[in-house]
This record gives C-alpha cells, sequence and structure tokens, in this order.
C-alpha cells in the first residue's frame, strides 16, 4: 500500500480517539455537573383573583395551552405525544 | 494632446472589461450566475451563496480589481478576514449566540453522535489522499464531511488555500441540499420499526449547568487541543452571552446584527477567491464528488452509530437522530423529524436531534482541532504574532 495512504488511515484512526477521548470526557463532566447543580423548579407564583385577569381572552394563547399539557402529562404520568387536547371551554 | 476619433474610440474600447475578457472569466461568470439562480429561484443556502455568487461575478469582471489577490481592491481587504482567520471565528461569535446546548445538556451522550458523524470527514479524507492530494489538502476536503462552513473555511484557509473557493463552494452547497442526501440514506440503514421508536422526554437543565457548560468546554478542549481555540474559544463566549442573562445587548447584537455583517464579509471574500485560475480545474471537480461523499458517510456514520447506541440502551434511541451529528444546524435535526413523522406522525423527534445536532459543531470544531494539531504550521502563528506588534507599533508611532 502506498505509504502516504497508510499515513492518512493511521491520521484518521488517531484523528478519531482524540475525538471520542476529548467528547467522553466532556460526556463525564457534563453528567457531573448535572449532578451537583440538579434542577431545582422555579418558585410557583401564588395566583390571586387580583392577578387573574378581568375578562377572558377571547382564545386560548398557545402558552396556555403548552401549561396544560405539561400539567397533564405530569398528573397522567404519560408524555405530551401520548395524548392531544381537543378542546379547552374557559368557564 | 491630439486625439482623432478612431484613436478615442480605439482607446475606449481598450479601457473597458470586454477587451481583457478571457474564456475563464466568461465561464467564471456564467458559475456566479449558476450560484445566484441557485440562491435566489432554489433557495439553497441563499444567505450565503447569493453573497459568494455575487463576490465571484465581481472578482471575474475584468479590470475591477475585485479578486481577492488583487491587492488593494476592496475585496482583497475582505479576504484579510479569511486569511488571517478572523471572520469564520466571528461567524462562530454569533452561532453561539444563537444556539441552546439544553438538549445536549439533558442527554450528553448525545455528543457521542456528534463524534461519530466526523467519521465521514476521515473516510474522505483517505478517499482524498486516494485521488492524489496531499494530508493537508486531504484534511481541508475531508473536513466538508463536518457540515460546518466556517470550520470548513478556517481549516482550508490554514491548511490549503489555494482549494478555499472549491471547498467553500463544496461545503455550503451541500449543506443547502442536506435535506436531499440524508433521507434515503436514513431510511436505508433503519427499519420501520426503528423509525417508530418514541424517545423520552428531556429533563430540565439547571440554568447554572447552561452557565457553566461553555466555560468548562473552553477550558477542557482547548486545553487539549489549543488549535481549535479561535472557533470553540468564540463559540463558547457567543453561548455565555446568551446564558449569562447579563449581556443582554451583547447576545442580541452578536445573534443577529454582527453574524449577518460578518456572513456578508465572509462570503464576499470567499467568492472573490473564485477566479479561473483557482476554480476551473480539475481539482474542483474531484473536491465536489469527495464533498458529496463525506456528507453521506457522515450521514451514514451518525446513523449507524445510534442504531447501535438504540440496541444498547434497549431501543430508547431512535437511530434517526444519528444523522443530525453532522453540523449544519438546525437543518439536519429538522430531517431527523420529518423522516420519523413520516413513518409515525405523533413522533416529535426534534429536540432528541438538536442535541447532536449540537455535538456535531462542537464535533467537527475538535475535527479542525486534531488536523491543526497534526498539520498547522507554527510559523503562521509566529507571522501573526509580527503583523500585530507591526499594527501596534504604527498605531503607536501615530501623532496624539
Amino acid at each position: 500500500m502506498d505509504s502516504i495512504v497508510l499515513t492518512s488511515l493511521i491520521v484518521s484512526l488517531i484523528a478519531i480517539l482524540v475525538i471520542f477521548t476529548v467528547l467522553i470526557v466532556l460526556i463525564y463532566t457534563i453528567k457531573l455537573l448535572v449532578r451537583l447543580i440538579p434542577y431545582e423548579e422555579p418558585p410557583a407564583q401564588k395566583i390571586t383573583s387580583e392577578t387573574l385577569p378581568k375578562t377572558s381572552p377571547p382564545s386560548v394563547s398557545p402558552d396556555i395551552i403548552s401549561a396544560i399539557t405539561a400539567v397533564m402529562a405530569t398528573h397522567l404520568g404519560k408524555s405530551p405525544q401520548e395524548f392531544h387536547i381537543t378542546q379547552i371551554n374557559p368557564k | 494632446m491630439e486625439l482623432t476619433f478612431g484613436d478615442a474610440a480605439t482607446k475606449i474600447i481598450g479601457s473597458t472589461g470586454f477587451s481583457s475578457l478571457t474564456l475563464g472569466d466568461g465561464t467564471m461568470i456564467l458559475v456566479a450566475c449558476i450560484l445566484l439562480y441557485l440562491a435566489i429561484w432554489k433557495k439553497f443556502e441563499p444567505l450565503l451563496l447569493l453573497p459568494i455568487g455575487f463576490g465571484c461575478l465581481l472578482a471575474n469582471l475584468p479590470l475591477s480589481m475585485m479578486a481577492s489577490t488583487d491587492s488593494g481592491g476592496l475585496l482583497n481587504f475582505f479576504y484579510q478576514g479569511v486569511k488571517y482567520e478572523i471572520l469564520p471565528p466571528l461567524v462562530f461569535l454569533g452561532v453561539g449566540a444563537l444556539t441552546d446546548f439544553g438538549p445536549l445538556l439533558a442527554n450528553p451522550s448525545t455528543l457521542l453522535l456528534g463524534a461519530a458523524a466526523q467519521i465521514g470527514v476521515y473516510t474522505t479524507l483517505v478517499g482524498a489522499v486516494f485521488l492524489g492530494f496531499d494530508l493537508k489538502e486531504a484534511s481541508a476536503i475531508g473536513i466538508i464531511g463536518g457540515a460546518d462552513g466556517p470550520t470548513s473555511i478556517f481549516i482550508a484557509s490554514k491548511l490549503a488555500p489555494h482549494l478555499l473557493a472549491p471547498i467553500a463552494v463544496a461545503a455550503y452547497s451541500y449543506m443547502s441540499l442536506v435535506p436531499l442526501i440524508q433521507p434515503p440514506i436514513m431510511r436505508w440503514l433503519t427499519t420501520a420499526g426503528e423509525r417508530k421508536i418514541k424517545m423520552e422526554q428531556l429533563k430540565p437543565i439547571s440554568q447554572t449547568v447552561k452557565i457553566i457548560f461553555p466555560v468548562v468546554v473552553t477550558i477542557v478542549c482547548c486545553l487539549m487541543l489549543p488549535g481549535v481555540t479561535p472557533l470553540l474559544g468564540m463559540l463558547m463566549l457567543g453561548n455565555l452571552f446568551r446564558e449569562s442573562g447579563v449581556t443582554a445587548r451583547l447576545h442580541e447584537t452578536t445573534e443577529t446584527h454582527l453574524i449577518n455583517i460578518v456572513t456578508i464579509l465572509l462570503a464576499l471574500a470567499v467568492g472573490s477567491s473564485m477566479t479561473a485560475d483557482t476554480f476551473l480545474r480539475l481539482e474542483t471537480i474531484k473536491i465536489i464528488i469527495l464533498g458529496l461523499l463525506a456528507f453521506c458517510m457522515a450521514t451514514a456514520g451518525g446513523v449507524i452509530f445510534a442504531k447501535v447506541m438504540s440496541k444498547l440502551s434497549g431501543g430508547k434511541i431512535n437511530p434517526l437522530i444519528g444523522s443530525a451529528g453532522v453540523s449544519a444546524v438546525p437543518m439536519a435535526a429538522r430531517v431527523s423529524q420529518k423522516v420519523g413523522a413520516e413513518e409515525d406522525p405523533s413522533n416529535f423527534l426534534l429536540m432528541h436531534a438538536m442535541g447532536p445536532n449540537v455535538a456535531g459543531v462542537i464535533g467537527s470544531a475538535v475535527a479542525a482541532g486534531v488536523f491543526i494539531s497534526l498539520f498547522g504550521d507554527p510559523t503562521v502563528d509566529s507571522n501573526h504574532a509580527e503583523i500585530a506588534t507591526n499594527i501596534i507599533s504604527t498605531i503607536s508611532s501615530l501623532p496624539k
């Protein structure tokens, strides 16, 4: 085999090993970081009658649908992809 | 001074570009028009191909002094930003400000997919050597498989500046063709059952981790591969602007105005290097073919590695996210989502694919760092230091 082709194969092998080494070091660093600094839920805002809008909105915003989906998923123990909200009737 | 009508007419005709137009110039003007057509009507990476095409057009108009080699010309000044590796890191600064590493932090093992997709880089390197390129040139061509334009330009300008134009054009052209190149390979390498795998919802990540992450990556990667510091350092600085929450103005500037301005300068500079003598060569055709091979192998490498990870995890990973390990953010992730949704419309892979997608940015930068460590010319850095010293002394000598 031509020496330059052999060199290129060696370079490729070494380079792949280096990339995997660097990224595996990063993976464990991230795992350590995530373990040391776990996610904490932001404190829930107290909802009082004063903070609620006086008039109901004309339509349900996507943010509200996302929030309802997240709460439903937690409550039902399912992934948000497993159910679909078809109708919301504000009272 | 007396001028007859004939003399005046001859002189004026002689001063027009038509008198100096060569077949090579004409062909390159045609190439520029094709790039403009692809950008405007076919919407192939228009933000880049349009200024590259126009830069190419300007560079090939005879007597216009707009080629990158025309000393004192406008685009020659822009080209200094490529030559001295200033513009690609600035693009990375903007990319960092635009990138959310949350999906990667939530599932760090997807970093391996970013590494696996770099296999395309190395198979292409071997292929390029087979086709007669030397190792430096082959490295610069191989990095096209990283699907990262700024990294390709950075490496080409460092290791094979004479191949910069075809490498940049191949990289950006194939990036725009990701939605066409990747899906057949993804379908070919996966079964319908694998494509239907639904992945668990990603865990939320603490904001503190998101802030510490860019600092840690900079320290770890740049200590291991110092050559990659300009690219990775800027990427992580941009991300720190985003996540720190205390530099809103800098974040806003880098993710909008700065990246737009730098993209214009970079693309025009690359376009200006596309002259007949650098582009109309057999090497260009070889690079175009090798670029396609690089993209295909990178996609296949990512998907195959994701299949292995899927088997090892007991079917918790959808192999389709492996193809997003090539950089091309966020297009490659969108392709994973699209191919997954074709099999099962209720399967949402986008956020899962964003992990390997941003890992691909880091992976291609690390791959570039390996090449710089192996083939980088240390005298170039000393030249930079010399230039910086000259500039500082010139500024110091200016009257106050």
